[in-house]
């Protein structure tokens, strides 16, 4: 069953058009690597499936409902997030306080009435590959690896069930990548939904169950990682980039 | 809420309750009297930092907010009869009314142009009570002779106290919850805020209102207080310096630091007017928020933190 539809998605800035009838259905449960050279309108995807960038032309759904009009915020609380490619912490607050404004509940009243929940932030923190110890460090402590772990909790905080991560290698170490590549594949398992855009095919690849690539904004191929990448069009596009 | 306080900060509370209640027998009368002025600049002062101290949204024109509340009050009671019982409540929901019909729009603009708009609608509203219905706002002059609602500077400044220690108390309050963490988050990322599911337009618009109640319920019995009302006495840029500063000083987004803020700088002012009579005393508020800004941008709170950390240790 399509989870997330994208359909037609044009988006100019300017004279520039990021994305150019970009059509792609997400099938609930999936994981679906979003590939294309630097450039390529992935990023720009993402903020359209998100609502930080509004749309020129086309619908996006999401368990059949068009969302293309609502705000962000409206969008996350039906169950799709994300993460950036540059790491967006809270800058001044600890890695728990990260993690408590994505459990925090879009309700002024929730919000001073209700209190925060440690056991359930720690859990989040945990999942991700953080120790108890690490709750209290600010953001400009931690690593690339750190940064990026703690925008995933954030991001599953919001109790998302199709999440798109952005760049979700870039910056980090080997050992980081096998413990983002571990969490992310115990999510597969517990049936999350993934898009993932990454630089790092050979990372990417144990992560997907199938694969869209694009350039100058439109689909070029899609269907199963070694046949997308073995495409002509898809090859010639990174050489060019 | 309950679950984020503790004995320590009861114990300050207690403290500074105390304090207040005796002061009058503390200090001289005239002291006193500048008291009552440093609490309402605090309460300002508090009103200013619940909406500008986190969020980064800085208010200009808190004095646009003061005089609504003050002018309503004034009018209801002085040109209509109105008992203070009840305009001053009138005036707190008028201040809420107005004042976020004149915001909505505003709240999607963002750093220097809300500190903008907020300032340009402060210089609206002098031009305005001075040429719409002058019967009622009495135009230039203002008004006088408003009902007072205590008698002499130990009652006036018991319900200053009154007041500013309720407001300090719920507007604390309020911040410590997760409501505070969120108003930060704007402050820091307001994009990855609406990024974790937030409606960051209906959180500024709520703080907003809340701010809006206090500079109104502030600027209602300060009238009350004083007596009169002009328009060139509130809808002053002074004004605002005074009240941004005494944030600044106290700790921008500590809610109690302002209030201290507040007393510390109507003092300096005070003791410094021997030497400095006129206009050029407010010099001194340049000066002071550009030491503060290079050398303790969390200003007094911070400072007084790191003493009782060095006490602690
Ligand atoms: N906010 C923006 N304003 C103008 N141009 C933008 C903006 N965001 C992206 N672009 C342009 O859109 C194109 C696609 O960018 P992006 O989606 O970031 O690509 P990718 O993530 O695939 O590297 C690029 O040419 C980029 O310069
Ligand atoms: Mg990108």
């Amino acid at each position: 069953m399509t989870i997330l539809a994208l359909d037609g998605l044009v988006k100019r800035f300017g004279g520039l058009t990021a994305t150019n009838q970009f059509s792609a259905d997400v099938t609930e449960g999936e994981s679906l690597g979003l590939i294309g050279p630097n450039g390529a309108g992935k990023t720009t995807i993402f903020s359209l499936i998100m609502g930080e960038h509004r749309l020129n032309e086309g619908a996006i759904r999401l368990k059949g409902e068009a969302i293309q009009d609502l705000p962000t915020h409206a969008r996350i609380q039906r169950g799709v997030a994300r993460t950036y490619q540059v790491p967006r912490p809270f800058a001044e607050m600890t890695v728990a306080e990260n993690i408590r404004v994505g459990l925090t509940p879009d309700s002024i009243m929730a919000m001073i009435f209700g209190s925060s929940n440690a056991a359930e932030e720690l859990a989040l923190a945990e999942a991700v590959g953080f120790e108890a110890a690490d709750l209290d460090r600010l953001p400009n402590e931690l690593s690339m690896g750190d940064l990026r772990k703690l925008e995933l909790a954030r991001t599953l905080a919001t109790g998302a069930k199709v999440v798109l991560l952005d760049e979700v290698f870039a910056g980090l170490t080997v050992g980081e990548i096998a413990q983002i590549s571990e969490l992310i594949n115990e999510k597969r398992r517990s049936g999350m939904t993934f898009v993932i855009v990454s630089h790092d095919l050979r990372s990417l690849e144990p992560l997907i169950d199938r694969a869209v690539a694009m350039t100058a904004g439109s689909v070029i191929a899609e269907g199963a990682y070694a046949d997308v990448i073995a495409d002509k069009q898809v090859r010639d596009s990174y050489l060019g980039a | 809420m309950t679950s984020n306080l503790n004995l320590r900060h009861a114990i300050y509370w207690a403290l500074f309750a105390g304090l207040l209640f005796a002061m009058p027998y503390l200090v001289s009368k005239g002291d006193l009297r500048t008291m009552i002025f440093a609490l309402y600049v605090g309460i300002f002062a508090m009103s200013w930092d619940f909406l500008s101290g986190r969020t980064g949204y800085i208010s200009f024109g808190h004095p646009f907010l003061i005089g609504i509340g003050a002018y309503a009050t004034a009018i209801l009671s002085y040109r209509f009869d109105v008992p203070v019982m009840f305009s001053i409540p009138l005036a707190v929901i008028i201040t809420m009314v107005a004042s976020t019909m004149f915001i909505l729009p505003a709240l999607r603009i963002k750093g220097s142009y809300f500190a903008l708009v907020t300032l340009a609608f402060m210089e609206l509203m002098y031009q305005l009570v001075q040429v719409i219905r002058p019967d009622l706002t009495g135009g230039t002059r203002g008004i006088s002779g408003v009902e007072t609602i205590t008698r002499g500077a130990v009652n006036g400044f018991y319900l200053a106290a009154f007041l500013a220690f309720c407001v300090a108390l719920f507007l604390w309050l309020l911040t410590r919850t997760r409501l505070g963490a969120a108003q930060s988050a704007i402050g820091m990322d307001e994009e990855a805020l609406k990024g974790s599911g937030i409606n960051a337009t209906k959180l500024k618009l709520f703080t907003f209102v809340v701010s809006a109640a206090v500079a109104g319920l502030g600027g209602a019995f300060y009238v009350h207080y004083l007596g009169s009302i002009a328009p060139r006495a509130i809808f002053d840029i002074n004004f605002v310096f005074t009240i941004i500063v005494a944030a600044l000083l106290g700790g921008a987004g500590t809610i109690t630091g302002p209030l201290f803020g507040a007393f510390f700088l109507t003092f300096l002012l005070e003791y410094l007017r021997p030497w400095l009579p006129g206009a050029e005393r407010y010099l001194i508020y340049g000066g002071v928020a550009l030491v503060l800004y290079m050398y303790q941008p969390k200003g007094m709170y911070a400072i007084a933190a790191k003493l009782r950390a060095g006490v602690m240790k």
